[in-house]
């Protein structure tokens, strides 16, 4: 229960007010209508006081205070705006702009320029003219206007300071920083990420890393948060900064992962110009992470978009009209058996593209055989992964959880929206776990980091999982076990932790899921969760697993999470359809296609099995991008990305969130449901006559309880029944990693997990570049130092199965005698760790 | 007069070790503390004392203790301020490397009448022997059960630690010392809160300056009316002056409050150097306004030294002889303020900039008409209007000497050239 807090009275400018006692001057000013210049104030910071222009005169205070740092208190009597305050403010501000290339704000021709270009736009760059990419968004240039500053007492004095660009994402101009420490507030206070400080003094002062070090190595998250606060051109979106201001924004859910957070995207002249987080979201709470921020314009704007259907045929390419794309999908699709399909659909789709997708196969191909790429890249882990989403639990319990366990995961680049709760949560007094093999940046926010060799996570979770059994059994209090011969001393210390916590949750990151026996892990986890009576919490990469699942895109499972061979449901799904349903053709998946498996017609929505050309006799390729391989026989028809469609998703959680269409997506281009249903119709099969993704959502609705929510705010979470069973995935046998004497070389592969419909983000953002480790060798410094490798040499890299080179990366986070590759999702297959040899490739 | 309570013992060698301290009296206040009285009444004994922080704003110790809340459930901390980093004062150095065991002492006390189980001691970055003098004092007392658990067996404990800084008269400003202490950037915080409530992590914290509590055991060994008795009406005790600039013996002496100037210069100080003539006096460090030839007899106390325009401040007199251009005397201390501004809050960081700027290019013989108003101008922006007091130091003494030597200034813009003819450079 909040205790009401005391209301106070006082008189600000002439105005009898009410107020709370603790709030500031300039909360209440805010509060009232009343405005009071300000430049260093955030709603979200703390109060700094270092611009000094919010000054009023209190009475019976000395000298003027600063509104943002003044509390209100009984009686007062506060003046905001008199001849004198607005003096010294004008002489204040004059000396900001001295040291702010600022000739475009106090310019005599500001109003003809933005319409008739009359002055001549020569200006150098120091002067500011024009050259600001905050032009028309600057606070500082608000702050001018009110004050009608018209000139300026001082020289200008020009930094000199060199524009700051490499780093990724986004430019720093010092030049143009007014020191309002804005940046390093939200990133000491809010990201609690300690990247940006001052640095020097005096006039002198700047911001930036401290040791001068770039953002990269200082281990910024590039949340781009500090970017979203800075009121001047000082801090810049790489790809956004030239694009002017946004005319609307749409707040839609990212795509990007699992966590879905809510974004507020900015567009100008249709076309997503710059992505900011929505503000007060239960879910991101006004942050995003590196993808969400920076990535979706250059993604979604990119040149290589597809824009038109192609058509290849005998060796030769075509350009056809939709229509004619349409008719000859029909054309193949009518003549495929039911064995002899199978689609692969990206959970990147909406629920509403999904289940049309699974109606699709199931009623027109009269066919089971649709599935994700999911299943390859958790391998033998997938079935045990999906029925842990049955157990998720929610932001908010994570929010009130006393102890978190971290698994496998870090949270520097993707979900760093997560890390930044668990700083809170450690903050407040929560303890946290890390279970990684790997170095990572949790293990400086975690209050405990266990690090089992790679590939025995499952035993540590199991051994933790008894402790705690036996703890409990033995007292029905707490009793923290001893540090002994079968205990870890720092195994001991983190079972006193989760002895003493009211509530666990379990996180459960990336870094576990791809290799062999990974399945134990998750069975593992499920074990510690019961003992612990633990939420856990699946981040996983795919933003909407959990709607491919509840809405039965695979061979197992129909909508709601029901088996596609429990023969009542199958009459009750052809009753609903009208259409018969077949409950064979259970012996194609996905991973039929990475094992080269042949079939007549491959319908790849939003997925690339493989980097080479899948075994099929026609493929129809349907997507945001074209296929890096090429297709004899193939037919390409262009999708829309999510930010030009409605629909629905459910993150990790199993939360139904929103997605708003905020742009038209190219013309001729769209939704995927909607070609689905164009090549239904054309085909001649009825249930398909959608006219938006509203009307699939009420056919949804009727098939899962609970889907269709009108309350935005408070979606439902939603359950499913577990009653499939996945078919195993062939793996051989676990590699004995204790072996003695010199240890081999062990390689582990990971699938990339920073994707968007098949393709890895790194290849359509310039910046993720430089932060995904995709396609090098990852390996321990003495390590190659063994092997005489250095950082820009190759290696060779050799099993029994394959031989591959990639460059090495030198990195101490890779434990010894560990190799670690990324793959992008084509690249991928699954088994691993492999033992292998290496060495340098001497060309 | 000159009166010796906190240098009573400065001469001799063996001051700084634990024995001769003890055999000295030392340590006698603390255990009289510990074992016959209680927080509160080490507090009213202060506060009748009239014992004020010479750290330069003289606000009165035992109000200053009585501040720290008596019912938090946060701990409380002690810190003392020997960060000295004003020009010209050079103070606590002495006593740290002389009598260190009396500012361990006086922080002692301090801490048990706070309630405080841990003390600082933040010593300034380029301080190495004194901060070594202090930590082998207190290396001492915890050896000898003075410092640590059970002191004295009153069941009381106190930890003490030497924190020394990052080298910048920033850290000296309390706030700016606490965050420095926690290990942030020194720039100062907003007040409220005031330490005594959100201090060190947060919790009550009480700063003090090395003088103020190494007297703080003789108050408690002779009493508070022995103290009081000292010095004027409302200047109580002696206070440490440093005396530097042109005069014959240089140096530190202790004095009691309401002795004249004349005095520390003449009698004690030997005089003008080499029988030059008095031109200014900066009479408390170098944030104070000037005094003028003139005012020489002005009795060296907070009330009289604010009467005659300026201030008690740190108490470093700095005498200016006739040879002096005012305008290269505001330069260089333009510039010192400049580079120790902490750039937090925009009068300083942009007004001490530019004000170097107009100052300096007036040194040069490059000045222009109209830049004395500027000055004028960017002073009165900064005065009073900057999150800490280190915009009113560098303003201060700019604004006394343009109204005192105006004529210089002018006519080093007017001329190109100074009117005062520098025999001897100190560049
Ligand atoms: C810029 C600046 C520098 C300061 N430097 C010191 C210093 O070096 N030593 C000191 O004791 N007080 C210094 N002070 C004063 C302290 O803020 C504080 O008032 C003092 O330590 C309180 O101790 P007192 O009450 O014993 O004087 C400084 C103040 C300012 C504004
Ligand atoms: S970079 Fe921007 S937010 Fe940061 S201090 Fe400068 S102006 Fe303020
Ligand atoms: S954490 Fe996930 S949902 Fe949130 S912005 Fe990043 S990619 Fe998008
Ligand atoms: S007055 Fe100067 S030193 Fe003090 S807070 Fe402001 S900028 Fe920093
Ligand atoms: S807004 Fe209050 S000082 Fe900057």
């Amino acid at each position: 229960m909040t205790i009401p807090r005391k209301m106070i009275d006082l008189n600000m400018d002439n105005q009898p007010l009410r107020a709370e006692a603790d709030a500031t001057i300039l909360k209440v000013a805010e509060a009232n209508g009343i405005y009071i210049p300000t430049l260093c104030a955030h709603k979200d910071l703390t109060p700094f006081g270092g611009c000094r222009l919010c000054i009023v005169e209190v009475e019976g205070m000395r000298g003027f205070p600063t509104a943002c740092t003044t509390p209100v208190t009984d009686g007062m009597t506060i003046r905001t705006n008199t001849s004198q305050l607005q003096a010294i403010r004008t002489e204040i501000l004059q000396l900001i702009l001295s040291e702010h290339p600022c000739s475009c704000l106090i310019c005599d021709e500001q109003d003809e320029c933005k319409e008739f270009n009359a002055t001549i736009r020569k200006a150098a760059v120091t002067t500011g003219c024009r050259y600001c990419s905050n032009d028309g968004q600057c606070e500082l240039a608000d702050v001018v206007k009110w004050l009608g500053i018209k000139e300026i007492n001082y020289p200008i004095s020009y930094r000199y300071l060199p524009v700051e660009k490499d780093d990724p994402f986004y430019d720093r101009d010092y030049n143009l920083c007014i020191l309002c420490g804005r940046c390093v507030r939200m990133c000491q206070e809010i990201r609690m990420a300690d990247t940006l400080a001052f640095k020097q003094r005096g006039q002198r002062t700047i911001i930036g890393p401290a040791y001068s070090r770039t953002h990269l190595e200082a281990g910024c998250e590039f949340c781009g948060a500090c970017v979203s606060v800075c009121p001047t051109g000082a801090l810049s979106e790489k790809t956004s900064k030239w694009q002017g201001k946004a005319e609307s924004e749409a707040v839609t859910t990212c795509a990007l992962c699992g966590v879905g957070c809510q974004l507020n995207l900015q567009i100008r002249d249709n076309k997503v110009i710059n992505v900011l987080p929505a503000e007060d979201h239960l879910i991101n709470n006004g942050q995003l992470c590196v993808k969400g921020r920076f990535c979706i314009p250059e993604l979604v704007n990119n040149h290589k978009r597809l824009r038109r259907p192609r058509y290849f045929h005998g060796g030769i390419e075509e350009q056809l009209s939709l229509e004619k794309a349409i008719e000859i999908a029909a054309g193949k699709l009518s003549h495929c058996p039911p064995e002899q399909f199978g689609m692969i659909i990206s959970s990147n789709c909406t629920n509403e593209d999904l289940y049309v997708a699974q109606k699709f196969v199931r009623t027109v191909m009269d066919s089971n055989n649709i599935d994700t790429m999911s299943r390859v890249s958790y391998g033998s882990a997938f079935g045990a992964y999906l029925n842990l989403m049955n157990k998720c639990t929610t932001m908010e319990d994570l929010r009130k959880a006393s102890a978190i366990i971290c698994i496998g995961l870090d949270t520097r680049f993707g979900q760093s929206v997560v890390g930044v709760e668990l700083r809170k949560a450690g903050k407040r007094g929560a303890k946290i776990i890390t279970i990684n093999p790997r170095p990572h940046n949790l293990t400086v926010v975690a209050d405990k980091w266990l690090q089992p060799e790679t590939g025995q996570e499952a035993g540590l979770i199991d051994k933790l999982a008894k402790l705690m059994e036996i703890g409990a059994n033995k007292s029905k209090g707490v009793k923290r076990p001893a540090a002994s011969k079968g205990i870890r001393a720092e195994l001991a210390e983190a079972i006193g932790i989760l002895c003493e916590a009211e509530s666990v949750v379990i996180l459960v990151g990336s870094d576990v899921i791809q290799y062999r026996g990974s399945s134990d892990i998750f069975e593992s986890i499920d074990k510690l969760a019961q003992t612990l009576q633990a939420g856990v919490m699946l981040l996983p990469a795919q933003n909407n697993l959990y709607g491919s699942l509840m809405m039965g895109t695979y061979p197992e499972i129909l909508p709601g999470g029901y088996s596609s061979t429990d023969k009542a449901r199958l009459n009750h799904f052809a009753k609903l359809w009208g259409s018969e349903l077949s409950d064979s053709n259970l012996s194609w998946n996905a991973e039929s296609v990475a094992r080269g498996r042949e079939i007549k017609v491959l319908y790849l929505l939003g997925e690339i099995p493989l980097k080479s050309r899948p075994a099929a006799d026609f493929v129809i390729f349907q997507n945001i991008y074209a296929p890096d391989f090429f297709n004899p026989e193939e037919l390409v028809i262009p999708s829309a990305a999510f930010t030009e469609v409605d629909g629905t998703f459910i993150n990790g959680e199993g939360r139904l969130q929103k997605v708003r269409k905020a742009v038209d997506p190219p013309a001729n281009v769209f939704p995927d449901w909607k070609i689905l249903s164009l090549i239904a119709q054309k085909m001649e099969k009825k249930g398909f006559e959608y006219l938006s993704s509203e009307d699939i959502r009420i056919e949804i609705s009727r098939v899962i309880m609970g889907f269709h929510n009108s309350d935005e705010s408070l979606r439902p979470i939603l359950p499913f029944k577990s009653e499939f069973h996945l078919s195993a995935v062939s793996e051989g046998e676990m590699v004995n990693f204790k072996s003695k004497g010199q240890k081999p070389f062990l390689l582990q592969t990971r699938v990339a997990e920073h994707t968007y419909r098949g393709f890895t983000l790194s290849a359509f953002v310039d910046g993720m570049k430089a932060i995904s480790d995709e396609n090098v060798l990852e390996i321990n410094p003495d390590d190659a130092k063994e092997l005489g490798l250095s950082c820009d040499d190759e290696a060779i890299v050799k099993s029994e199965e394959f031989e591959k080179i990639w460059p090495v990366k030198i990195t101490p986070q890779q434990p010894a005698r560990m190799l670690r590759v990324t793959l992008s999702p084509g690249d991928f297959s699954g088994h691993n760790p492999y033992p292998v040899k290496i060495r340098k490739n001497n060309v | 007069m000159e009166k010796k309570i906190l240098f009573k013992y400065i001469d001799d060698p063996l001051q700084v070790n634990i024995d001769t301290y003890m055999s000295h009296g030392g340590y006698k206040a603390w255990e009289k503390v510990l074992k016959s009285m209680k927080p509160a009444e080490v507090i009213d004994e202060m506060k009748k004392s009239g014992l004020r922080g010479r750290g330069g704003a003289g606000f009165p110790a035992g109000m200053k203790w009585s501040f720290i809340p008596k019912d938090s459930p946060k701990p409380r901390y002690l810190v003392c301020n020997a960060d000295e980093s004003e020009p010209g004062t050079c103070k606590d150095r002495v006593l740290m490397e002389h009598d260190p065991h009396a500012v361990v002492e006086g922080m002692a006390i301090a801490a048990y009448a706070i309630g405080s189980h841990q003390a600082f001691c933040y010593v300034r970055g380029e301080f190495a022997y004194p901060a070594a003098m202090m930590e082998k004092a207190i290396d001492e007392a915890y050896s000898k059960g003075i410092l640590g658990k059970n002191i004295f067996k009153s069941g009381y404990d106190l930890e003490m630690v030497v924190h020394t800084g990052g080298g910048a008269y920033i850290c000296g400003e309390e706030t700016a010392l606490l965050n420095s202490l926690e290990g942030e950037r020194g720039m100062s915080r907003i007040r409220p809160p005031f330490p005594a409530i959100e201090g060190l992590y947060g919790c009550p914290t009480v700063v003090n300056n090395v003088e103020t509590l190494a007297v703080v055991p003789q108050v408690i060994n002779m009493g508070a009316e022995w103290y009081a008795a000292i010095g004027t009406e409302k200047s109580k005790g002696t206070k440490i002056f440093s005396l530097s600039g042109h005069i014959k013996r240089p140096g530190n002496y202790e004095l009691e409050l309401g002795t004249k100037l004349s005095y520390l210069m003449n009698d004690l100080g030997g005089g003008m150097l080499d029988g030059h003539k008095l031109k200014a006096i900066i009479p408390g460090g170098s944030s104070t306004p000037f005094l003028l030839p003139n005012q020489i007899d002005t009795p060296l106390d907070y009330e009289s030294l604010a009467a005659a325009g300026s201030m008690l401040g740190s108490g470093a007199v700095i005498v200016i002889d006739e040879r002096t251009c005012m305008v290269w005397v505001i330069e260089r201390l333009i510039h010192f303020y400049k580079h120790e501004s902490c750039g937090k809050c925009t009068p300083c960081r942009e007004g001490t900039g530019w004000l170097e700027q107009l100052i300096g290019r007036i040194e040069a013989g490059e000045g222009q008409q109209g830049d004395l108003e500027k000055i004028d101008s960017i002073c009165d922006n900064i005065l009073g209007r900057t999150i800490c007091p280190l915009g009113d130091a560098a303003v201060m003494p700019i604004q006394s000497a343009l109204k005192l030597f105006r004529d210089e200034f002018q006519y080093h813009i007017d001329n190109k050239k100074c009117l005062v003819k520098t025999e001897f450079e100190f560049k």
